[in-house]
């Protein structure tokens, strides 16, 4: 392996240096020309960007920066706060990095949109002068990003504000995440989202890849109940914010489902390192459960227990299924338990196709499933109808919204409780090394076993919820495909970590929706998106420390951070 | 009679499956990865057989005429082509620079390709100029011997395509144990799969190996994959998914790493399958439950005898 490895690294090392000598020479200048980029893009908001009004919103007036212009104004602004920093080099801060992603962002949203502009309208000739001075922009804050000099950070010297500021700090920050969420869902236009997703997404790393990021984690760190409850709060207030239409809370409520779920297969994937590729028939487990102990008249059984006792026999059935099929593979090879997961979901999605009366008993109603299941009902609370509080009018998903509030928020403890226990250490130790862990005492079989069962109970309980959101179980919602989606959401955010599963299932939900245009082609871009992830940041997005490490072991940085972080950690 | 039926049937299921599985298993015997996608390899050398009949046997096609019997060479040299390319870039882009990753990160791709692999076909397929809309079944061209009236001997009913089916899996099982144990590659490529170090300071290219290991197992896809299309006379871009799941259980069934023991589980499945349809009684019989049963078999495979029929290699956390 050594001598394959070797050529490429001298390669990169002459890269390297090439980059630094150009930084080198010309990084004095990286200010100036963010400075001038970022006033550019700050100018193009006000100028007329196309002759057309109909194009990614009405962008054709002067002074009246609208849709994609505030965009470019906000990149803009960025790109004048980092070139500003650039230059004044405050310790804690990286601005090159942070500008390198704005250049990218800027570049590749000032074309897209270009692009767009040029396609619906006929040709160049309907770009306006604010296009091209945003263009011009566009291209001077990336050659500033690209020559930009790096710094070393020092990650012990930030600013320490008064603990009310650090509270302050939180609060804007989920205001700002409230708002851009409304502001997001509320768009209908797919190339003005993706000019939306470009910025945004540009914005986010270069908060990140300057910084910024560490710095709120610190002050996160400092303050972390009072993030948390913000976090909430936030989430708690979005209803309040749609104004009583209910196809954004749709959305909304899928999201909040798919996230539970994929979160549950986060502590069988993500801690315990265990690959389950059928763990949608654990929350299929749980949504024929819901149905066929609700009050629908087309349930098979007779028995209809209150909710409650519903939300628990769902999570029983499913961690039972869990045992049954992990028990005989947990024994064997990690792969075995990949194939037979999946072999489970197809024997699940067969069996509730197949079990309508004529091939064995009447459980499922076969391909038609259990139709017309009634609305939840809380000591009175119709989850049907439409409630009006505090003059705002809260609809049907709405309702299902503040209760997926609860399930998520449970999951979340569970998920953090076991991760910060015994228990979740004897996971990281079996993912890690199995046989060292079994060697140290873990008892290897039983810490699966109880990942397995934990993971299947959640599914199972976020599964009667969905049976009712849903009002209908079918065996088509349960294919395999849809356990590939779930376990993209754990990998494309970040494994074993909350956020990052948050931001996976959101991404994952929500660009399908959006991105209407692109809907022939999304699995396509989805299998690619898999292969692209797994090449180049298997870690996911939103990474642990520890996780990134087990996945680049030569990058010395990064182990010398996840070591000081241990450290602090044990303190 | 209806026991020797079904074992016909048996036979023609367990030998597809058999093809297929040991695209595995050599696979997994060299670099521990389960190749999830080959279900895919073997859709897309269904596929390029198709492609073959529809540019090189137009007219025949057109006018609903039964392909000439030498032109199943030629179809089987375009699926092995399409086969082996697609799976050979598959192991170049995606595989190889996850070669020391944790294991997970291999198998995620693999899932990847596989969805990218059935929409690019269901998609771009109808692209091409001159080529079917791929997002249904699309009929495959009948070949004359190979496909027509079945062979009624002893009351038995045996189709054409299941003596294809067979005589393929001889074929290749033949060759297969004469490049594995006689030719230098096939020996080198048992010397990896013990111990890739040393195998390496012996002089062994294993890079070169492993490639070697995709090309076989797509080879025995393609074949396959016709083998499927002259069956059932039509293929579709779904149909590696199943088809590739069934192979795995033989490959395990049989003793994953072991080639023989792909060939014997395949059979065992595809014969198990069969019996299952024709003899389990009441309601729980019929075809519609036959998957359940293919993979319950995986499971108590697991339980009882996780190495396989033949597999004398202890399963290890691999």
């Amino acid at each position: 392996m050594s001598t394959n490895t070797a050529l490429p690294d001298v390669l990169d090392d002459s890269d390297v240096s090439r980059r630094d000598r150009l930084r080198e020479q010309h990084g004095a200048k990286a200010p100036l020309l963010a400075l001038a980029g970022g006033v550019l893009l700050l100018v193009s908001g006000l100028l007329s960007w196309s002759y057309d009004d109909r194009i990614l919103g009405d962008i054709s007036i002067r002074f009246y920066p609208a849709g994609i212009q505030i965009y470019a104004m906000v990149l803009g602004l960025v790109a004048v706060v980092l070139g500003v920093l650039l230059r004044r080099r405050p310790g804690w801060l990286n601005p090159g990095r942070g500008l390198a992603a704005v250049g990218w962002g800027s570049l590749v949203f000032v074309v897209v949109a270009l692009v767009t502009i040029a396609r619906q309208a006929g040709g160049s000739i309907n770009i306006n002068e604010g296009g091209w001075v945003a263009l011009v922009g566009a291209l001077l804050v990336f050659a500033a990003g690209f020559v930009a000099q790096r710094f070393e950070l020092n990650v012990r010297t930030w600013p320490r504000l008064p603990g009310w500021a650090e509270i302050l700090v939180i609060v804007v920050l989920m205001a700002v995440l409230l708002f851009t969420t409304a502001y997001t869902l509320g768009l209908d236009d797919s190339w003005t989202f993706v000019c939306l997703l470009v910025t945004l997404l540009s914005v986010a790393i270069a908060l990140v890849g300057s910084g910024f990021g560490e710095y709120v984690g610190f002050v996160g760190g400092n303050n972390r109940r009072v993030l948390l409850l913000a976090a909430f709060l936030v989430a708690f207030l979005f209803p309040f914010t749609q104004d009583g239409s209910d196809a954004n809370m749709s959305i909304a409520t899928q999201i909040l489902i798919f996230a539970a779920t994929a979160l549950g297969l986060n502590i069988v994937v993500g801690l315990a390192g265990l690959l389950d590729l059928g763990y949608i028939a654990f929350l299929g487990t749980g949504a024929y459960v819901g149905a066929m102990l609700s009050q629908s008249t087309f349930a098979t059984i007779g028995w209809k227990p209150p909710f409650l006792v519903v939300m628990l026999c769902g999570m029983a059935v499913a961690s039972t299924f869990g045992l049954i099929i992990g028990s005989p593979t947990l024994r064997v090879s990690g792969d075995y338990l990949a194939i037979v997961t999946l072999g489970f979901g197809e024997i699940f999605r067969l069996a509730m196709f197949n079990l309508d009366g004529t091939n064995g008993p009447d459980l499922t109603n076969g391909p038609n499933g259990i139709p017309a299941i009634p609305d939840l009902n809380f000591f009175g609370w119709d989850f049907g109808k439409v409630h009006t509080v505090a003059g705002i009018p809260l609809g049907r998903f709405s309702n299902y919204y503040f209760l997926l509030l609860l399930l998520i928020a449970f999951v979340i403890l569970v998920f953090s409780r076991l991760n910060d226990s015994r228990i979740g250490r004897g996971w990281v130790a079996i993912r890690e090394d199995e046989r060292a862990a079994e060697a140290m005492g873990v008892n290897v079989f039983g810490l699966k076993l109880l990942a397995f069962a934990i993971g299947a109970a959640l599914a199972g309980l976020a599964g009667t919820i969905k049976a009712h959101q849903d009002t209908s179980v079918t065996p088509d919602q349960y294919i395999f495909l849809e356990s590939a989606f779930l376990l993209a959401a754990v990998v494309l955010g970040g494994m074993g970590t909350v956020a990052g599963v948050l931001v996976g299932a959101t991404i994952l939900k929500l660009l399908p929706e959006k991105l209407r245009d692109a809907a022939d082609y999304r699995l396509l871009l989805f299998g690619l998106l898999l292969v692209i992830m797994m090449r180049f940041r298997p870690e996911g997005l939103v990474a642990s420390k520890r996780r990134q490490l087990e996945f680049h072991e030569d990058d010395e940085e990064l182990v010398q951070l996840a070591q000081t972080e241990h450290l602090e950690e044990a303190k | 009679m209806e026991l020797a039926q079904q074992l016909v049937n048996g036979l023609t299921l367990g030998s597809l499956y058999a093809l297929i599985a040991v695209g595995y298993t050599v696979v997994y015997g060299i670099i521990q990865l389960i190749n999830f996608a080959h279900g895919e390899i073997f859709m897309v050398g269904a596929f390029g057989a198709l492609s073959t009949a529809l540019l090189f046997f137009r007219s025949y096609v057109d006018e609903g005429q039964v392909l000439p019997f030498w032109a199943l060479p030629v179809l089987i040299l375009g699926a092995v082509a399409a086969s082996v390319a697609i799976a050979v870039l598959m192991e170049r882009i995606a595989y190889r620079p996850l070669r020391n990753a944790p294991r997970l990160a291999p198998l995620i791709t693999a899932i990847g390709i596989s969805v990218f692999l059935q929409e690019a076909v269901r998609l771009l397929y109808g692209k091409i100029p001159g080529f079917p809309d791929a997002k249904q079944k699309v009929p495959f061209p009948k070949i004359a011997v190979v496909s027509g009236d079945a062979w009624t001997p002893f009351g038995l009913t045996i189709q054409r395509s299941t003596i294809f089916t067979v005589g393929a899996l001889v074929i290749c099982a033949a060759g297969l144990f004469y490049f594995v144990s006689r030719t230098k590659t096939g020996r080198a490529m048992q010397a990896v799969s013990q111990d890739p170090d040393t195998a390496r300071l012996m002089g062994i290219n294993v890079d070169r190996i492993i490639v070697v290991a995709f090309v076989i197992g797509a080879t025995l896809a393609a074949i396959a994959g016709i083998a499927q299309g002259l069956q059932v006379t039509n293929v579709n871009f779904k149909m590696g998914f199943l088809a590739g799941l069934k192979a795995f259980t033989a490959a395990v069934l049989g003793g994953i790493g072991n080639v023989w023991g792909a060939v014997l589980g395949g059979l065992t499945l595809g014969i198990v399958e069969a019996l299952a349809i024709g003899f389990i009684p009441g309601t729980f019989g019929g075809s519609s439950w036959k998957d359940v049963w293919a993979f319950a078999i995986l499971i108590l495979v697991l339980v009882f005898r996780p190495q396989g029929l033949l597999g004398a290699k202890v399963v290890d956390r691999a």
